[in-house]
C-alpha cells in the first residue's frame, strides 16, 4: 500500500513537467506578439521593443522557460504584465471565492443527483425515469454560460429575488478575514451579511452544478441498476429486508464506489465551469480572472492560474487513486 | 421530513427581494476591473473613470465638448512667442490627505512625469509602468520633452517654458493623465500609490475590492459643484447582457458597454433611459499604395462611389453609428462641415473603373514588384469601438463592392497579428480606426498624416496633408488651426487617401431617476452632477 502510494506520486512528476511545458509553449506558439495585443492601435516599434525587453519576450524561449521554472518551485509565479503585481498573492487572494463557489455546487450535484439517480434505478422505465433521464441528458449539454443568463434573467430581472450577480450587494460591507464570504460572516456573527452572501451563492452554485449533477445522476442510476442485479441483493431480499433496507444499505453502499470516482473527477470540469460561471455572475474568484487575463494577454497570470489549477487536478486524481488503494487492497502499482 | 421542511423554509426566506441601492448611493456597472488609479501611468478608460472623481487637473474639458476650461489652475496666459504659459492656482484646495494644493505640489507632479531620474519616476518604471501619455503628449522624457522648465514663481503660481510652441498644450493638460496628485501620498505608497490613490476630487477613494468594485465617498470640502450623492460604487460586470440584467433588476444605476442589439431593449423599457456619448472615433479602409492600382485615383474613387455608408451604418450600428464624412468626428472643432463626401452611386463606380482601363472589373492585384495576387480585403476579428461588429460590416462592403465589379476576398487574423501585418504595410486592403485622446485634432490627424510614406499607413504619402498639419502643429490661435485642419481633410477627400466609413457613439444606459451624467467625447465624465431622484 505505502510502496503503491509512493510510486503513484512520483508518477505526478512528469506529469506536472510536461503540463508546464504545454501550457508555456502554448501561450509562446499562439500567433501575435502580446506586446503588440497590449499597444494596440498606438503601437510603434520602438514601443513594441521596450515592451518586449521588459517581458524578456527578446530571449530565446528556453531560457525564458528556465528561468520562469526557477522562480515557480520558489512558489514565485512571476508578476502581472497588466497590473504589475505578484500573482501568487492575487491567486491565494481569489482562490477562496473559487473554492467556495465550486463546493457548492459539487454539493448542490450530490445532494440532488445521487436521489434522483437511485429513484430513476429503483422505478427503472416508468415516467419519473424518462423525465430524470431527460432532464439529466439536458443537463449535460447545457452551456453553462446560456444556463447562467438565462437564470440571473428569470430570478433576477423578472423575479427580481435573487441577485443577478455578484458575491456580495452593494450595501453590505463584510470584513475579509478567509475571504470565504460565508465563513468570514459567520465568524464575525454578520447575520445580514451571511444571508446575502448566500443569496448571491444560490444561482452559480446552481448553473456550475447541472452538469455535475447530471453525471453524478446518469452514473449513480447505472451503477445502481448493475448492483441491483447482483445476487446479494437478491439474496438480502429474500431474507426479507425491507425494499428501503435493500436500497439504501446494501444496494447503494456498493453502487457509491464508482460514482465516488466520478465525483473527483469533477473538480477538473468544476474549474472549468468556473471561468464561465464566474464571467457570467461577476463572481470574484480565479476564473473571472483568468477570463479578464486572457482577453488583456497577462500570460503571466494565465500561465501562473493554469499551473496551479493542473496542480490541483493532478492532485486530487492522486488522491482519489491513494484512497482507493486503501479501501480496496486488490489494486497494486503495477 | 423535520429537516426538508426546515430547508424550505430557508430556501424560501432567503427568496425575500434584494435591497435596492439607496438613493445615497450611485452604482456604476464598469466593463471590468481597473489596472490601477494612478493617473498618470494608466491609459485605459475603466481606471480613469475612477480616478477622474478622485483627481482634478489644472484645466479640463467644458460640459460635452472638447474646449477647455478652468480646473486647478483659475486662470492663466501665454506668452505672445506661445512658448510661456503662466497658470494661477485656485486657492484654498487641499488634497484628500488634508495637503495644501499649492505650486510647490504642481511641480512636484510635472517633475515627476517629466524627468526619469525623479525618485518616483524611477520606482514605477522599475515595477513595468511607463508614463506613456507623457511620452507621447510632451515628446518624451527629460532633454527629449518640448518642456523645457516647470517653476513655482509664486506661492500660487506656476510657469511652464517650452521650446517651441504647442498648439494642443491646454488640451493636453486636460487629459486624465495629467490630474495633480497629492506629493506626499505619492512619496508615502511609492508604487503602491495606484491602490491608494489621493487627489484633490469630487469623491475620496474608500476602497478597492479586487475584481469586485471600487468604492468612493463625496468630498465634503470640494471647490466645484459639490457632490449630490454621498458614495458611489463602480462594480466590475464583465458580461455585457450580465450588465444590462443588473440595470434592469435595479442593482446598478448606470452602466457602459451596451450590445449594438441591446440598444432597442433600452429604448423599450420605461424605466431605462439611453445616452450616447458624442463621437469620438472614426473607422476607415486604408489602401496600400504599394498596390499598383491604388495608384490610379479612379480606382480609388470607384470605391468611394461603391460603398453605401448610410445601409452600413443604419443596419449595423443599432442606431449609434453616424456617416463619416472625414476622418475627425464632428465634434472637434477642426471638422470641415463644408466639406462634400462622395455620393453612393454603384454605375459612377463602375464608369470610374472603365476610365481607369479596369473594364472587366478589379479582382486581382499587382504590387509594385510585379507580383500579381487575388484583392484580399482586411478587417479585424475583435470588436473596436468604430467597428462594433467587424465582420458583418466588412461583409457589407464586399458585397457594395461585388455589385460594382470589385471582387474582394475577406480575410481576418488575430488581433495582434493584425496589427503587424498593418504595421509592416502587408495588407493591399484593410480596416482600421481611431478614437481620440484629447479632443485636439492634432491627435486625430498627424499621428497618421504627418509621415508620408510610413508603411503602417500603407505607405501613403500626401505630403501637401504633412505640410499644413505640421504648420498647425507650431500655431496656438484655435482660430486658424481649425482653418488649416479643415483644409488637410478636404486635401484628403480630393485625394481619396482612405475611405472613412462611420463614426460611433457609445451608449450608456441609466435608470431614469439618475439624472445630470454629461457623456463626453473623450470618457472624462464626472459622478458630483449626478443625482437620484
Amino acid at each position: 500500500m505505502r510502496r503503491y502510494a509512493i510510486r503513484r506520486s512520483l508518477t505526478v512528476v512528469p506529469v506536472l513537467l510536461g503540463v508546464s511545458v504545454l501550457v508555456f509553449s502554448f501561450i509562446h506558439f499562439i500567433p501575435g506578439d502580446p506586446a503588440l495585443t497590449m499597444l494596440g492601435e498606438r503601437a510603434t516599434p520602438e514601443k513594441v521593443a521596450e515592451v518586449r525587453a521588459r517581458l524578456g519576450l527578446d530571449r530565446p524561449i528556453w531560457q525564458q522557460y528556465v528561468l520562469y521554472m526557477g522562480k515557480v518551485l520558489h512558489g514565485d509565479l512571476g508578476v502581472s504584465i497588466v497590473r504589475g503585481d505578484p500573482v501568487a498573492t492575487d491567486l491565494l487572494r481569489r482562490f477562496p471565492a473559487t473554492v467556495e463557489l465550486a463546493v457548492s455546487a459539487i454539493v448542490v450535484a450530490i445532494v440532488f443527483g445521487i436521489p434522483i439517480g437511485v429513484a430513476s434505478a429503483v422505478w427503472r422505465n416508468s415516467l419519473l425515469d424518462s423525465l430524470a433521464r431527460l432532464g439529466a441528458l439536458t443537463g449535460v449539454s447545457m452551456p453553462i454560460f446560456w444556463l447562467g443568463l438565462v437564470l440571473a434573467w428569470f430570478f433576477g430581472v423578472q423575479l427580481r429575488v435573487l441577485p443577478t450577480g455578484f458575491r456580495l450587494g452593494s450595501g453590505t460591507a463584510l470584513v475579509q478575514w478567509t475571504n470565504f464570504a460565508l465563513l468570514d460572516a459567520a465568524l464575525q456573527g454578520d447575520w445580514p451579511a451571511l444571508v446575502d452572501a448566500l443569496r448571491h451563492l444560490i444561482l452559480p452554485a446552481l448553473a456550475l452544478a447541472t452538469i455535475p449533477l447530471a453525471i453524478i445522476a446518469r452514473m449513480t442510476r447505472a451503477s445502481m441498476l448493475e448492483v441491483l442485479s447482483r445476487e446479494y441483493v437478491r439474496t438480502a431480499e429474500a431474507k426479507g429486508l425491507s425494499r428501503r433496507a435493500v436500497i439504501l444499505r446494501h444496494a447503494l453502499r456498493n453502487a457509491l464506489l464508482p460514482v465516488l470516482t466520478v465525483i473527483g473527477l469533477q473538480v477538473g470540469h468544476l474549474l472549468a465551469g468556473a471561468i464561465l460561471t464566474e464571467t457570467i455572475f461577476s463572481w470574484p474568484g480565479i476564473g473571472l480572472w483568468v477570463y479578464e487575463s486572457i482577453e488583456s494577454r497577462d500570460y503571466a497570470i494565465v500561465q501562473g492560474v493554469t499551473l496551479f489549477i493542473a496542480v490541483i487536478v493532478v492532485g486530487v486524481n492522486l488522491l482519489t487513486d491513494v484512497l482507493y488503494a486503501a479501501v480496496d487492497p486488490r489494486i497494486k502499482y503495477e | 421530513m423535520r429537516l426538508a421542511t426546515l430547508a424550505l423554509l430557508i430556501g424560501l426566506s432567503l427568496l425575500v427581494p434584494a435591497f435596492q441601492a439607496s438613493a445615497q448611493t450611485f452604482v456604476f456597472g464598469a466593463q471590468g476591473e481597473p489596472v490601477q488609479l494612478d493617473p498618470a501611468v494608466i491609459t485605459d478608460g475603466i481606471s480613469s473613470r475612477i480616478t477622474r472623481q478622485v483627481f482634478d487637473g489644472l484645466v479640463r474639458y467644458k460640459g460635452a465638448t472638447t474646449e477647455v476650461e478652468p480646473a486647478l489652475a483659475e486662470k492663466w496666459e501665454v506668452s505672445s512667442d506661445g512658448r510661456v504659459w503662466t497658470f494661477q492656482l485656485r486657492r484654498n484646495v487641499k488634497f484628500h490627505d488634508g495637503n495644501p494644493l499649492d505650486a510647490a505640489a504642481v511641480v512636484w507632479n510635472f517633475e515627476r512625469w517629466w524627468k526619469a531620474a525623479h525618485p518616483q519616476h524611477d520606482n514605477q518604471v522599475k515595477a513595468g509602468q511607463t508614463f506613456e501619455y507623457w511620452e507621447g503628449q510632451f515628446g518624451g522624457f527629460d532633454d527629449k520633452s518640448v518642456v523645457s522648465a516647470v517653476a513655482a514663481v509664486g506661492s500660487h503660481t506656476v510657469r511652464i517654458t517650452l521650446k517651441e510652441p504647442q498648439a494642443p498644450f491646454l488640451a493636453n493638460l486636460a487629459m486624465f493623465v495629467f490630474d495633480i496628485a497629492s506629493p506626499k501620498a505619492v512619496e508615502r505608497w511609492g508604487t503602491e500609490f495606484g491602490k491608494h490613490p489621493v487627489g484633490t476630487g469630487a469623491y475620496k477613494f474608500v476602497e478597492w475590492k479586487p475584481n469586485q468594485e471600487v468604492v468612493l465617498e463625496a468630498n465634503a470640502d470640494y471647490w466645484g459643484v459639490k457632490p449630490k450623492i454621498k458614495r458611489v460604487v463602480v462594480r466590475n460586470i464583465k458580461d455585457n447582457s450580465q450588465r444590462l440584467g443588473a440595470l434592469k433588476a435595479g442593482e446598478i444605476h448606470g452602466m457602459e458597454g451596451l450590445n449594438p442589439d441591446d440598444v432597442s431593449v433600452v429604448k423599450s423599457d420605461a424605466n431605462l433611459q439611453l445616452l450616447l456619448r458624442p463621437t469620438n472615433t472614426t473607422g476607415y479602409i486604408a489602401f496600400n499604395y504599394k498596390v499598383k492600382e491604388f495608384q490610379d485615383k479612379r480606382v480609388r474613387q470607384a470605391f468611394a462611389h461603391a460603398i453605401n455608408k448610410r445601409g452600413i451604418v443604419e443596419a449595423l450600428y443599432g442606431g449609434t453609428g453616424l456617416v463619416a464624412t472625414q476622418f475627425q468626428p464632428p465634434a472637434l472643432w477642426g471638422y470641415n462641415r463644408e466639406l462634400k463626401d462622395y455620393e453612393y452611386n454603384p454605375s459612377q463606380a463602375q464608369a470610374m473603373l472603365r476610365d481607369a482601363g479596369l473594364r472587366q472589373g478589379l479582382s486581382d492585384i499587382t504590387w509594385d514588384d510585379g507580383k500579381k495576387e487575388p484583392l484580399v480585403f482586411w478587417y479585424m476579428s475583435r470588436s473596436r469601438p468604430y467597428f462594433p461588429n467587424p465582420k458583418e460590416i466588412a461583409e457589407a462592403m464586399a458585397a457594395d463592392l461585388a455589385k460594382v465589379g470589385i471582387k474582394t476576398q475577406l480575410q481576418t487574423t488575430e488581433w495582434a497579428v493584425y496589427l503587424d501585418k498593418r504595421k509592416n504595410g502587408q495588407m493591399p486592403l484593410y480596416m482600421l480606426g481611431w478614437t481620440g485622446d484629447n479632443g485636439d485634432p492634432d491627435n486625430f490627424l498627424c499621428y497618421f498624416f504627418c509621415q508620408p510614406g510610413a508603411s503602417r499607413e500603407g505607405f501613403y504619402a500626401n505630403k501637401p496633408v504633412a505640410d499644413v498639419l505640421l504648420r498647425a502643429q507650431k500655431l496656438t490661435n484655435q482660430g486658424e488651426r481649425a482653418k488649416l485642419y479643415r483644409q488637410a481633410e478636404q486635401l484628403l477627400h480630393d485625394d481619396v487617401g482612405r475611405l472613412f466609413i462611420a463614426n460611433n457613439q457609445p451608449p450608456l444606459a441609466f435608470v431614469k431617476r439618475a439624472k445630470g451624467y454629461v457623456p463626453h467625447p473623450t470618457g472624462s465624465e464626472y459622478f458630483n452632477t449626478v443625482e437620484l431622484q
